[in-house]
């Protein structure tokens, strides 16, 4: 068996065929991130005994396989959820030796319906980056080329499924930190909609902007891994009690004949011209299996950018605060005051980008400036909602790239933090208004390096948005995987 | 570009140390993002406008009542430093 080849559907086929059992699937998983993770940086915890333990026990329980949706699928968690028994740093340096006391609804989940949970992923500091490279345990690597960024904050989920290191995994996406990832490293990402699945138990950044969502190999592997996730939670207020229909079920008879897609033509303007070759191809497909095609406006999605760099980081530097030296993680040595533990161990413990954003919205909450930015983002923030109300009157989903560009160098982007900004401004967007959007990959540039298309749904569509996705990687055909070792292409 | 000493309060609102290189790189950066998002300032938005983040059917009323969490010692074992259930801290009222 070839973990790089493996997707979850094949791996829960293969079990109903009985080819192998859930620990010699594991033992090859373990092998493969042996060889691979030194250089790739995509897992921060591995505990190859725990994982083989949790194997065996489900070797055990092979007749329960079929009331089981994930029957032994090894999956990667981004270390900002909490998993009992794993650490949670979340790529920060202040909670290096928390060791989580509950675990996630949303893993919690997983692994009731059979899921292995493999590992930790190295992640952005807090969820804050757009390269992985805000980690304070070092940067993540792209599978596809080891000198470029796998894209973040989920990067460290994204590169492990992309490099056959697990056959799915979990992210958060607050801006684009599932999608922007998942197009940088040629798998498929899927953000649902804000409520869909609990965020109870992920270490939280933007409250009203942070939701829960997979990666997988295959719009078949996302669906999957939401259907099991999604639906209401009593811990999470914000969680929908909206029923979550069987998105695996509705994906393979769909056709795209009669479904409209938006396409927004303002948004194309300056992209990299490899991805608007790869994003123009992908419409002629989606254009030649009967989708119709129609241009829509969203006049106030080009304020998205300095609308999210208010709200998020007003959230964070409130949500941020209970990180103060006293409860949990990081204590400074050097305190000699109660004052001096906060301000003292939360210099030390934090990063750049993370005491940047805090500062950021701290500025922007404080008195006398509150009405003039908070205030002010969240009107726009309402605007940019109706532009996409308005859209759907006239298209079903909305189809654009998902990043403007391919995976970067890393290094590239470190010193201008405007610039790093800028490679979610196709992400942004669809946080602020609280809707479900999907990457699917739709090509190689001139480098080798994969390109994503996204496909932005109504709210709680996700069932729509799902078969469209499918119908579209299914006349693409199969994806490559990138050349590393211990796998062929 | 914010000054020094606007930067300095900042931090004190956010209880960050920074160090004195900190502080000339947040003054230009974010002055740099604070110049950006200036262009919201322009924009007519309508007074009313808040945003509704959850579909109103999602968002359900309960009674706000305290649940005991069942493992007080794995929460307590992630403190720095704690006496007999309690976190402890350095006194913060001086003997007079």
């Amino acid at each position: 068996m070839d973990p790089l080849r493996l997707d979850i559907q094949d791996i829960l086929e293969s079990y109903q065929r009985k080819e192998f059992k859930p620990s010699e699937l594991v033992a090859s998983f373990l092998d493969r991130i042996e060889k691979n993770n030194p250089l790739l940086n995509a897992y921060l915890e591995l505990n190859p005994e725990r994982v083989r333990q949790r194997a065996q026990e489900l070797d055990q329980r092979f007749n329960e396989m079929g009331k089981l949706p994930l029957f032994g699928v090894p999956l990667a968690i981004k270390d900002n959820f909490l998993v009992k028994h794993w650490k949670a740093t979340a790529g920060s340096k202040i909670l290096e030796n928390y060791v989580s006391p509950y675990t996630a609804t949303s893993v919690e989940r997983l692994e009731t319906a059979g899921a292995i949970i493999l590992g930790k992923a190295n992640c952005d500091e807090f969820a804050m980056g757009s390269s992985n490279e805000n980690s304070a345990y070092g940067p993540v690597r792209n599978p596809w080329d080891t000198t470029r960024v796998p894209g973040g904050s989920s990067g460290g989920s994204a590169a492990a499924v992309a490099a056959g290191c697990a056959a799915g995994s979990l992210g958060t996406d607050t801006g684009g930190s599932i999608r922007q990832p998942a197009s940088l490293c040629g798998i498929v990402g899927l953000k649902p909609s804000y409520g869909r699945v609990s965020r109870y138990g992920v270490v939280a950044y933007a409250s009203s902007l942070d939701q829960v969502g997979p990666f997988g190999k295959s719009v078949w592997d996302v669906a999957r891994l939401l259907e099991v996730m999604a639906g209401y939670d009593r811990h999470d207020a914000t969680s929908s009690r909206a029923i979550v229909p069987k998105y695996t079920e509705s994906l393979s008879t769909h056709s795209l004949r009669g479904v409209t897609l938006g396409i927004p033509r303002e948004w194309l303007e300056g992209l990299e011209s490899d991805v608007r070759k790869s994003f123009d191809s992908a419409l002629e497909v989606l254009k030649g299996e009967g989708a119709k095609l129609v241009d829509i406006k969203l006049p106030h999605t080009k304020y998205a950018l300095s609308t999210y760099y208010l709200i998020a980081p007003s959230e964070c530097s409130s949500n941020l605060a209970r990180f103060d030296g006293v409860h949990y993680g990081h204590r400074t040595k050097d305190a000699k005051t109660g004052e001096e533990i906060y301000t003292k161990s939360r210099g030390e413990g934090m990063g750049r980008e993370v005491k940047l954003r805090i500062m950021l919205g701290t500025y922007a909450l404080s008195a006398g400036y509150y009405d003039a930015y908070y205030i002010k983002a969240n009107q726009v923030r309402r605007l940019i909602q109706k532009d996409f109300e308005d859209a759907f009157t006239h298209c079903q989903s909305i189809v654009v790239p998902t990043s403007p560009s391919t995976a970067f160098p890393l290094g590239d982007k470190t010193e201008d933090p405007l610039k790093m900004y800028l490679s979610d401004i196709f992400t942004l967007p669809v946080n602020l208004a609280g809707l479900p959007g999907i990457s699917v990959p739709c090509g190689l540039d001139t480098k080798n390096l994969p390109v994503g298309l996204q496909l932005i749904g109504k709210p709680f569509e996700e069932a729509s948005l799902l078969q469209v996705a499918h119908a579209y990687e299914k006349l693409r055909g199969r994806f490559p995987s990138p050349a590393l070792k211990g796998g062929s292409r | 570009m914010l000054s020094r000493e606007e930067v300095l309060k900042i931090a004190k609102l956010a209880r960050l140390d920074l160090t004195a290189t900190e502080v000339d790189t947040y003054r230009q950066q974010l002055g740099r993002v604070l110049d950006y998002i200036k262009e919201l300032s322009a924009l007519e938005t309508p007074k009313d406008a808040f945003v509704k983040h959850v579909p109103r059917d999602a968002v359900a009323f309960r009674e706000d009542k305290t649940l005991p969490f069942p493992d007080t010692k794995a929460l307590l074992a992630n403190a720095p430093a704690i006496e007999a259930e309690s976190f402890c801290l350095p006194p913060i009222l001086e003997e007079s």
